[in-house]
C-alpha cells in the first residue's frame, strides 16, 4: 500500500512582515505613550445668588490667604493646624450652605499654595466659594 | 507565430490590508485631538491625591508667562466665559468638564478669574495636577 506523505504546514510568519509588524508595534506605544490621561481635582464652586451670598457672608468662615500666611477667620493658622482648625469650625455645620468657607487670596498667592490650602479646606469638609477684589476703573477728563 | 504578451496583475496584497486599516485608524486618532496644546509650557501644581480626570469638553491652560489659552488658543480673560458659555451649550450635569491647567507658579490675580469664568458658565471645574512624590 502506498503511503500518502501529509504536506507540513508552514507555521513562521513571512519575514517581509516583520518590519511592518515592528513598525505598527512602535506607533501603537508611541501613541499610547502620547494620549495618557490627565489626572487632578475636582472642585466645585457653587454659582452664588448675590443677595443670598451677601447676607450669609458674615456667617461663613473666611479663610484669607498670602503667600506666607493664611488667616482663618482673621486668625493667624499655621498650615500643619489648618486642617484641624477647619474642621472643629465645621463640625456643627450640617447644611451644604453653612458649609461654604470664602476664600479671599492675596493677588499674589501662588496657585501651588492655593491648591494645597483649598484642598484642606475641601478634606475638612467645607465649600469653596471665591470672594474676588472687584475693581473699578473710571475715566477723569 | 504569435507570442502572448504577459499579463501583469497589480492586485493590493491582502496581507497588507491590516496593516493598512490599522494605521488609518492611528491616523484619525490623532486627527480626532483637534485641541493641541502642546506648544503651552506650564509646570503641574502637586497634591497629595489626585484621580483620572473626566474627559474634558473645554480646556483653559495658564502658562508660564501668564498667558490664558482656551482649547489652545490664546484669548482674554474678558472673553473667557463667553466663550465658554458658548462651548458649554446645554449639556447636562456630569459632562460640562472644564481642565483647568495652570502653571504652579501664577499668581491668584491670573488664575481667580479664570476658576470664576469657568464657574460662571457652568463649568464643572477640574484642576490638573500632579501626585506628590514621597522621598523613598
Amino acid at each position: 500500500m502506498m503511503r500518502l506523505k501529509r504536506r507540513a504546514l508552514l507555521l513562521e510568519p513571512p519575514a517581509s512582515a516583520t518590519s511592518d509588524i515592528a513598525f505598527n508595534l512602535i506607533v501603537f506605544f508611541l501613541v499610547c505613550a502620547s494620549v495618557q490621561p490627565d489626572t487632578g481635582r475636582e472642585q466645585l464652586i457653587p454659582k452664588v445668588d448675590e443677595q443670598k451670598e451677601k447676607s450669609r457672608q458674615s456667617q461663613n468662615i473666611e479663610v484669607s490667604l498670602t503667600p506666607k500666611i493664611i488667616i482663618v477667620n482673621g486668625e493667624p493658622v499655621p498650615l500643619e493646624k489648618l486642617s484641624s482648625r477647619l474642621a472643629s469650625l465645621l463640625a456643627g455645620k450640617n447644611k451644604p450652605e453653612d458649609k461654604v468657607v470664602l476664600v479671599k487670596s492675596d493677588q499674589a498667592t501662588p496657585y501651588q499654595r492655593w491648591i494645597q490650602v483649598t484642598g484642606l479646606v475641601e478634606s475638612a469638609g467645607g465649600t469653596i466659594t471665591l470672594r474676588l477684589e472687584e475693581t473699578k476703573s473710571t475715566t477723569v477728563n | 507565430m504569435k507570442i502572448p504578451r504577459l499579463k501583469l496583475e497589480a492586485s493590493v496584497p491582502a496581507v497588507a490590508m491590516g496593516d493598512i486599516a490599522f494605521l488609518l485608524l492611528i491616523f484619525l486618532f490623532i486627527l480626532a485631538r483637534t485641541n493641541d496644546t502642546s506648544h503651552i509650557r506650564w509646570k503641574p501644581a502637586t497634591a497629595p491625591t489626585v484621580k483620572s480626570a473626566s474627559v474634558a469638553v473645554a480646556e483653559v491652560a495658564i502658562d508660564a508667562d501668564r498667558k490664558l489659552f482656551l482649547n489652545g488658543r490664546n484669548i482674554g480673560v474678558a472673553s473667557l466665559g463667553t466663550e465658554l458659555t458658548r462651548i458649554l451649550g446645554d449639556r447636562p450635569a456630569g459632562q460640562r468638564a472644564v481642565h483647568l491647567k495652570v502653571d504652579l507658579r501664577t499668581p491668584a490675580q491670573y488664575f481667580e478669574p479664570a476658576i470664576e469664568a469657568i464657574s460662571s458658565a457652568g463649568g464643572e471645574l477640574v484642576h490638573i495636577l500632579e501626585e506628590e512624590k514621597t522621598a523613598p
